[in-house]
């Protein structure tokens, strides 16, 4: 789910780069000055999880994971988007340089949300902490599409029928990406629950 | 549909045209695969002693040689400019001019064209869709087939398209000329000077290279879990385990996270990487740049006032 | 010998370079981790910190530089306390060497990870740029100064980092675990660097025959307490000292005798490897698994195998040896059917072609380097029961095999337990239950000891050696070859360079033909420990100390008496240092050891207290 070069209006390319540049500072003020580099190093692990494919009947989805991201980075996760879409474009060039605001409003934004909905709603059971997590992951890959949809929208009703049909090819990833993130929350829970409570990273060592 | 210009054509035109399409994209496909293994195949050890520059080896083209930082702005900029062109005819040009970069840069074609088809899926998405679904104004052609009658195809449409795709093609070009001819660490500093915050810069190196370390961990989880029989299924069970790797994936990051920042301590890291590199300008630097963005401006121009691109 | 007063046995001129005094460190968690260490290190000590997982080992070398904050007691540096501007000095001065080097080269070449350090200490860029090249050329890696380092092999990686480190020009360095993963020829070459160094050495390690290489003192960590503080050979020469810290080797030496090699140990195996084994003889239906011709190439053009030829009959052990680039993890994964290359490969005699590849996992199971590439599930039972389950196994038959590997590898009780939070050694073996609840019929193991400490190591060795299954082990290590094995592969260049029993193989070893496994330095301190370990029987006159029943005439008493005789026994001692053949005086004094039947033997001795002596 990305947006290439030349798509966008100018107008909205431009807007949108500024409107990034924007959320990315205050994420970047959120996020303890040593936990940078950690959140780094973690952003190269989503960077590899997003190249990972599920298959789906006939076909595979490659995995988005803007809702996991939120739910264990919190504020941070804008940043780590972010980085992990600019290394995308140094490397393989999914989404382009100019598309790059619009690429990370549309994947951040709603990390933060579900980040957020994830931290008030999580509870204390594991049950409870699956769902919610569940709702974040599929959530997060719904609201996405939502924001791809409407900024392809924005180059007037010639792309109507494009933004519709990006919308509708996401349906199946957001059932899947809310199950896959069920599941890794339901294991961390087990596993390593202190990741999911978007605590410093430095409190986690 | 309302004044628009109607074109009646057979169904054969249609479907012999998308054979077309397809047959190029295989061949292209098939190009491409040609290229990569004629690339690979003196895969002899690189000379590690001397300082090579990401992906293109020893190059000492123009765009070597030119200031990172003037690099990244008239190359950035012209990128903007265009994309704000509007017209199919303009957008080729652009290509033209990518395309030349590339060679003037001495690069090896197989890795742009790996760029290229990497979203030619998402392109082509365009291609298909935008004829059929562009709303048809007055001074529109259509092109009704036979037995398609439901469904004109919108020439407007379909320049869209192919202004789209073009636009896309010459800025996936200057990709490689911008960022293979120096460093990742040099090209990254560039960044810094031109005002990006020195953390961000750092960062992005970081994940840069854990990228590959955690690339390795996963392939072999991955096949940790191929021989112990899993194979990825259109199922529940399928997703959970995946949720399983993502998860172990995670905890394996962030505790190596931890001991990442633990090294960077004890080797006197304070907040900062020191890193005081020689950046030195001259005429040429200063010419190539302008000469980009001038290139850039003149195509916007070209576009918007020949071509009426409104 | 748990005397803990005792002075470092190293004579201090001056003072103290480290002064730890009652230092104590509690985690986050709750878990208390250090409780009252005290220990004084001089400038060039050169120290083996040693003790079982969960010793305060870490926690220490953590507040040696500062990574953890002093949160009781005292920790004085260079005769200040470790914090502020001293502890950004002392970080400048104390090198680390971490368990994993991707840790510790996170810049993008070798170049910038040796630089940074460099200037981090305030060296101008022109200053450090001779001493970069310098470093990376005192460990062999000059010619690839500006490789990432994502490229480089794991022993290249392991130098790098410690170039990182001397480039600094440390005072001090500490080691984690430094020969950790590392194959013999790497870890020779650590081993030369590290005797090079002149500053202080605290080093880390189960590794004992490495401590005894590079450390003169040693230091015992048990509870989050100095257990011992005594010199490396007094550690190793007491056996029982090293048990109880989970540290016996001893196991290994077993087999040496002071004179002869493991060859001569292999020799004394059963004869259950007959020459006739050798595959072409053979018939190849009763092959579990047979390599015809194989071959297999990368896609980048690296031949990796270049035409093998091998066959593996049922309920053999083979081990495959060769040096790192032999082609042995490639002929592994194409036994695993990960890979498929060119030339026949037969499954009990039947050819395999691609689809039938795919199905391989059915039959043949293979433990990893590293359990954390295998382990990914949340609990243990989960984790065993994967692999049946992937055969399509019913829930009661799943279940079964989940106890009963779980029990083969002595984790009864751990099914519910999450593999992530178990020790290194116990999820080794939970990796090894995974694989053996799928019941296959060829096991392969890939250094099934890497980074285990010696506890550790002799429990999964007991383990292996009472599996039936048909085994191929892949290790650098000898002594597993020659426990575990009859029969030896020797793998060069991608291809098949000796087939014959491991007694062979290990008689090779010995003179040197083959110089695939043990360090050279081992093969002597082996023996050096073994003089110092150096247990016989032997006869001569000797007085014990009794308390027994006895019989003087009709008196019928009990009391500690002494009496003196002379009868072979055995017990502990260490001869002069270069004694070719036995010869020691006989110890007067008393020895402590059985002396069976001594009680119903009538005898006599004097009887100092009344008087009486009736001899």
């Amino acid at each position: 789910m990305h947006i290439s070069d030349g798509v966008l209006p100018i107008s909205v390319a431009l807007g949108s780069g500024v409107a990034s540049l924007a959320v990315a500072a205050w994420s970047v003020r959120q996020t303890d000055a040593d936990d940078l580099p950690k959140v780094a190093v973690v952003t190269a692990s989503f960077f590899v999880s997003s190249l990972i494919h599920v298959p789906l009947g006939p076909t595979s989805v490659h995995l988005l994971i803007p809702g996991l991201v939120g739910v264990l980075l919190g504020r941070s996760a804008f940043l780590a988007i972010l980085l992990g879409l600019l290394l995308q474009s140094l490397l393989f060039q999914f989404g382009g340089l100019t598309a790059l605001g619009a690429n990370a409003l549309l994947m951040g934004v709603p990390a933060l949300a579900c980040g957020l909905l994830f931290s008030k709603l999580r509870g204390t059971t594991q049950r409870q902490h699956v769902i919610v997590g569940g709702l974040a992951g599929g959530g997060g890959t719904l609201a996405s599409a939502v924001l791809l949809a409407l900024l392809l929208a924005s180059g007037g009703e010639d792309f109507f029928g494009v933004a519709k049909l990006a919308l509708l090819s996401h349906l199946p990833v957001f059932v899947v990406e809310g199950l896959v993130s069920a599941f890794t929350v339901s294991f961390l829970f087990r596993v390593k629950p202190e990741l999911l409570r978007q605590q410093r990273l430095g409190a986690l060592s | 549909m309302g004044g628009a210009e109607l074109i009646h054509l057979p169904l054969p035109v249609l479907l012999g045209a998308l054979l077309v399409l397809a047959g190029c994209w295989l061949l292209a496909l098939k190009m491409l695969k040609l290229a990569l293994a004629g690339e690979q195949e003196p895969q002899q050890e690189r000379d590690w002693s001397v300082p090579v520059i990401d992906a293109a080896a020893g190059g000492s083209s123009i765009f070597h040689r030119w200031d990172v930082r003037f690099k990244l702005v008239a190359l950035l900029g012209f990128a903007f400019l265009v994309v704000a062109t509007r017209s199919p005819w303009s957008a080729l040009v652009a290509i033209c001019l990518s395309f030349s970069a590339v060679l003037l840069a001495g690069l090896p074609l197989a890795r742009s064209m790996r760029r290229l088809l990497a979203m030619s899926g998402f392109l082509a998405m365009f291609l298909l869709i935008m004829p059929l679904t562009a709303v048809p104004r007055p001074a529109d052609t259509l092109l009704v087939f036979s037995g398609l009658e439901y469904l004109p195809f919108n020439l407007r449409g379909l320049q869209l398209a192919l202004a789209i795709i073009g636009k896309a093609c010459a800025v996936a070009l200057l990709m490689e000329p911008l960022l293979a001819t120096a460093s990742l660490p040099r090209t990254i500093e560039g960044l810094t000077r031109l005002g990006v915050p020195e953390k961000v810069g750092q960062m992005i190196l970081l994940a840069h290279r854990y990228l590959f370390v955690f690339l390795e961990e996963a392939r072999r989880m991955a096949t940790g879990m191929q021989v112990r029989g899993f194979r990825r299924r259109t199922s529940i069970a399928t997703l959970q385990v995946m949720g399983n790797y993502l998860g172990m994936l995670f905890v394996r990051s962030f505790e190596r996270t931890h001991r990442v920042y633990d090294a960077m301590q004890s080797r006197g890291y304070q907040g900062r990487f020191p890193a005081p590199a020689y950046f030195a300008v001259s005429v040429s630097d200063w010419l190539l740049a302008a000469s980009w963005l001038l290139l850039g401006l003149a195509l916007l121009l070209f576009d918007r006032l020949w071509l009426g691109g409104v | 010998m748990h005397d803990l007063n005792r002075l470092p046995p190293i004579d201090f001129d001056g003072p103290a370079q480290f002064e730890l005094r009652e230092l104590h460190f509690a985690y986050p968690n709750g878990h208390q981790a250090l409780r009252g260490i005290d220990l004084s290190i001089a400038a060039g000590d050169r120290i083996a910190l040693v003790g079982q997982n969960g010793s305060g080992k870490s926690t220490l070398i953590k507040h040696l530089n500062g990574l953890l904050p002093v949160q009781q007691g005292e920790l004085v540096y260079q005769g200040q306390p470790l914090s502020g501007d001293q502890l950004q000095q002392a970080r400048l001065e104390i090198g680390v060497l971490f368990q994993d080097p991707d840790d510790q080269l996170f810049c993008s070449t070798l170049y910038d990870d040796v630089c940074f350090g460099l200037l981090n200490q305030g060296i101008a860029l022109e200053t450090a740029e001779p001493l970069v090249r310098r470093s990376l050329a005192a460990v062999g890696l000059e010619a690839l100064i500006y490789k990432p380092s994502h490229h480089l092999s794991y022993g290249q990686k392991k130098r790098a980092a410690l170039a990182c480190l001397l480039a600094m020009q440390p005072q001090v360095l500490i080691l984690d675990e430094p020969t950790a993963n590392l194959d013999p020829g790497q870890e020779n070459i650590l081993v030369e660097l590290l005797r090079a160094f002149q500053g202080t050495l605290i080093c880390i390690t189960h590794d004992l025959l490495f401590a005894y290489e590079l450390c003169q003192r040693a230091v015992v960590l048990d509870k989050g307490q100095v257990h011992h503080d005594y010199t490396m050979a007094e550690l190793v020469s007491h056996p029982p000292s090293m048990r109880e810290h989970g540290l016996d080797f001893s196991f290994r030496l077993a087999g040496l005798s002071t004179q002869e090699m493991p060859a001569q140990q292999a020799c004394n195996l059963p004869p259950e490897t007959p020459p006739s084994i050798v595959p072409e003889l053979k018939s190849p239906v009763s092959a579990v698994v047979e390599l015809r011709d194989y071959q297999f190439s990368y896609p980048d053009g690296t031949q990796a195998l270049r035409g093998v030829d091998f066959a593996l009959q049922a309920g053999e052990s083979v081990a495959i040896v060769g040096e790192n680039g032999a082609g042995k993890t490639t002929l592994l994964s194409c036994l695993m059917g990960i890979q498929g290359g060119r030339g026949e490969h037969l499954l009990e005699g039947r050819a395999l072609d691609k689809k039938q590849r795919q199905l391989l996992w059915r039959k043949v199971g293979m433990v990893f380097q590293d359990p954390a590439d295998q382990l990914f599930c949340a609990s243990c039972a989960e984790e065993v029961a994967f692999g049946p389950r992937q055969l399509g196994l019913p829930a009661a038959e799943v279940a079964r095999r989940v106890d009963a590997a779980l029990q083969r590898v002595r984790l009864d009780a751990y099914h519910d337990r999450v593999p992530l939070h178990l020790s290194g050694g116990e999820r080794k073996r939970l990796a090894i239950a995974t694989v053996l609840s799928m019941e296959p019929e060829l096991l392969i193991l890939d250094e099934p000891t890497a980074g285990l400490d010696p506890q550790g190591e002799e429990l999964l060795l007991e383990i292996l050696k009472e599996l039936s299954q048909t085994r191929i082990l892949v290790t650098h290590d000898p002594f597993l070859v020659a426990e575990l094995t009859q029969r030896t592969l020797v793998l060069h260049r991608g291809q098949v360079l000796e087939d014959y029993p491991t007694a062979a193989f290990l008689a090779d070893q010995n003179q040197k033909a083959l110089n695939l496994l043990a360090v050279g330095y081992k093969q002597v301190r082996s023996r050096e420990i073994l003089e110092l370990q150096h247990q016989h029987r032997h006869s001569h006159r000797h007085r014990h100390l009794h308390d027994h029943p006895h019989r003087h005439g009709d008196l019928v008493h009990s009391h500690p008496h002494e009496h003196e005789h002379d009868h072979p026994h055995a017990f502990t001692h260490v001869h002069g240092a270069d004694s070719a053949e036995h010869c020691h005086r006989p110890l007067g004094g008393f020895h402590e050891h059985n002396h069976p039947g001594h009680e119903a033997e009538e005898h006599t001795h004097r009887h100092g207290d009344d008087g009486t002596s009736r001899d």
